[in-house]
């Protein structure tokens, strides 16, 4: 899949460059609007990371011309934490909104929420080596032990089960099984998962939860490397 | 065009001084003419009786005309009186005239019958001197009746009243020209403590806020006006204490993340690695930069809060239900620390959600880090017709009292050494006092030894204005 990323800060722009390509996506860059805008329009892109402060023609200036001739959907980035700001992007087209400075993996999530259009399907069962989730019933068994989970642990490891293999960051954690929507100091999450996987890892040598240090967690067979 | 204060008072003054001088003027004028020429008049009058009297005593026309000099000798007194004694049938008997004023043809009848004159008559000469002139009949002895007509000329009164009117007219407008200039000096001298206040209004800057404005030497009236600006600038200076304050402790904050970075990447950059440690080090950079970014996310949080144009996005909800998920939000944390969490109550709340959820997380969060094992934190909404209260009650050491005022302040913490820097930031309630604030509401604290108790309360909404909020 094949993503622009429009952003003058080089640094930034090369280190985005770097982790979307290692994660499995083909990256072009430019580093103001006009190339950008160009190359939008000239290219097929299935996404375009798009920052808004630009030389020459900024984010909103781009994104407002490229909605003439494409639908391509757009990730804004900016520094800038005003809700009219925040407004004024979506109204112009864009997609969604990260605000300067993000996690990488709370950039990756984004962009893969937004390339699969639509919302996340529900499963009803879900099985990983010898964890089931029946959640239907919100019922959890490891090598056919029943585990009781309080509402918000099964909210948890429904999660990650269902984001199999991504690095959820503690904010998107927050976010999605408490709704809470803001940094907070409390090392709450950290806790939520040490509890969680009491209960699901540690009779077990195999683990399922893995913590990213610095970026979140992971529920997977294997290690992340 | 704007006039100084000094020249419209003065203005004002001199307009005041001009119209009552004037006002004096004319009616004092009109006083003395009237005076002036009642009297006149009132001579003119006698003079005529004293004309028919001696007519009176004479027998005939030739009677009259032989004795013309004893009648022009009682006229001979005033050179600017005429007379003019003439038959019934108008032959002229005696017409003395010296100053040429010009004898007409007065009434001799009265005209309410009463006295014995006609009515004064006023006329003017060729010389427009105005003249004022009176006639009476006579009766001979022989039966014959005589009009005896006297007239004089007002010239000495109209000189004197012209003279005087003069007068006045110098009067006021030099009394005017004295006031006016006066009134100035006085006004710019009364408005010498403004200049005083401006001058030293001046001499204060960023740098010299602690500086007041001296009271002792203003006016009575200016005293509220530099007391006023007094209370301002102490306003300003706690101001810009508090922000001189906030910009070192954010310094200072700021300082130790960069800090352990640098040392930490530098450490590892002296010699050759395993992928281990770089990873470790790695990671524990994105840690301090997390901490770097929450604390620069709360900073302009509190400063986009203080700004008008913060959007609240007001819903209705139940304050308890918030309660008991923000209570879950943390269960994993009070369980690990033994600490028991209860939630009771219900509210009807009118807020922002998620800025009431950051509040009580702040509060709760607080909260758990000061209770003991084993002890129970109480989380309360209460609702009233006020509006919304929430309290968060925990058992522990308690807070100073000196220390309570400070307990919102931004970078307070309970400990000087700011050992807890890594799980606080010391904004948490200074962030929860600001959310109330901007809804409307107060934030409270109370502690004892045993005790400290956070109550926050959310004004009640009424037509869409917030019942607490002025």
């Amino acid at each position: 899949m094949r993503l622009l990323v429009i952003e003058d800060e080089r640094k930034t722009a090369k280190y985005l460059q770097r982790g979307l390509e290692e994660s499995g996506y083909t990256v072009d860059v430019a580093n103001n609007g006009v190339d950008g805008l160009h190359l939008a329009v000239e290219n097929h892109y299935e996404l375009i990371v798009l920052d808004v402060m630009l030389p020459r023609l900024d984010g909103w200036g781009v994104v407002k011309q490229l909605r003439n001739t494409k639908e391509t959907p757009v990730l804004f980035l900016t520094a800038r934490d005003d809700v009219e700001d925040r407004v004024k992007g979506l109204e112009l087209g864009g997609d969604d909104y990260l605000l300067k400075p993000f996690a990488f993996v709370e950039l990756l999530a984004r962009v893969r929420t937004l390339l699969r259009r639509g919302p996340v399907r529900e499963v009803e069962h879900l099985s990983l080596g010898d964890l089931e989730i029946d959640a239907l019933r919100r019922r959890v068994k490891r090598a056919g032990q029943r585990i009781e989970l309080t509402p918000r642990e099964f909210a948890l490891l429904y999660l990650l089960a269902t984001r199999r293999g991504e690095v959820l960051s503690r904010t998107q954690i927050a976010s999605y099984v408490w709704d809470m929507n803001f940094d907070s100091d409390t090392n709450v999450v950290e806790v939520a998962i040490r509890r969680l996987r009491a209960k699901i890892d540690d009779a077990h040598a195999l683990k399922l939860i893995h913590t990213v240090r610095g970026m979140g967690y992971v529920f997977d067979i294997n290690e992340p490397d | 065009m704007r006039l100084s204060l000094s020249a419209r008072l003065a203005l004002i003054f001199s307009l005041i001084t001009v119209l009552s001088l004037s006002l004096a003027g004319v009616v004092l004028f009109n006083a003395l003419t009237h005076q002036l020429l009642g009297q006149g008049d009132l001579n003119l009058e006698l003079k005529v009786r004293h004309l028919r009297q001696l007519a009176e005593e004479l027998d005939s026309d030739a009677a009259v005309r032989d004795h013309q000099v004893r009648f022009i000798a009682l006229a001979l007194d005033d050179p600017t009186l005429a007379l003019r004694i003439e038959t019934a049938g108008g032959t002229v008997l005696i017409d003395h005239d010296p100053s040429h004023i010009g004898m007409i043809a007065l009434p001799a009848t009265p005209e309410g019958g009463q006295a014995a004159t006609g009515p004064v008559q006023q006329w003017a000469t060729a010389g427009t001197v105005p003249v004022h002139g009176v006639a009476s009949m006579a009766t001979l002895r022989d039966g014959s009746e005589l009009k005896i007509s006297a007239a004089r000329s007002m010239s000495d009164e109209a000189r004197l009243l012209d003279n005087y009117r003069d007068i006045i007219f110098a009067t006021v407008a030099s009394t005017t020209l004295i006031a006016v200039v006066l009134c100035y000096l006085f006004v710019r001298h009364a408005l010498v403590p403004l200049r005083a206040i401006a001058a030293s209004a001046q001499s204060i800057t960023a740098e010299r806020l602690d500086s007041r404005i001296d009271v002792s030497g203003a006016p009575l009236e200016l005293h509220d006006l530099v007391q006023s600006l007094n209370e301002m600038l102490r306003r300003l200076q706690h101001g810009f204490d508090r922000l001189w304050q906030f910009t070192a402790d954010l310094a200072h904050d700021l300082r130790t993340p960069i800090g352990n970075m640098r040392v930490a990447s530098e450490v590892a950059l002296t010699r050759t690695r395993s992928a281990t440690d770089y990873r470790a080090l790695l990671a524990s950079n994105i840690e301090e930069c997390d901490r770097v970014g929450r604390m620069i996310e709360s900073v302009l949080f509190l400063a986009r809060a203080e700004s008008p144009q913060f959007a609240l996005r007001r819903t209705e909800f139940d304050a308890g239900e918030e309660l008991q998920r923000i209570a879950e939000y943390f269960e994993g944390i009070s369980a690990e620390s033994g600490v028991h969490v209860r939630v009771s109550g219900s509210a009807k709340t009118y807020a922002d959600r998620e800025l009431f959820r950051r509040a009580v997380s702040n509060l709760l969060a607080n909260a758990l880090r000061h209770t003991p094992r084993d002890a129970t934190v109480s989380m309360a909404a209460a609702e009233s017709a006020q509006g919304a209260s929430i309290s968060v009650q925990n058992p522990g050491e308690g807070i100073a009292a000196a220390d309570l005022g400070k307990v919102f302040d931004r970078f307070y913490r309970g400990d000087e050494a700011r050992s807890n820097s890594d799980t606080s930031n010391g904004l948490g309630l200074a962030i929860v006092k600001t959310i109330v604030e901007i809804h409307g509401g107060t934030a409270l604290v109370r502690s004892d030894a045993a005790t400290t108790v956070f109550e926050l309360h959310f004004p009640a909404f009424r037509d869409g204005v917030a019942a607490g909020s002025s």
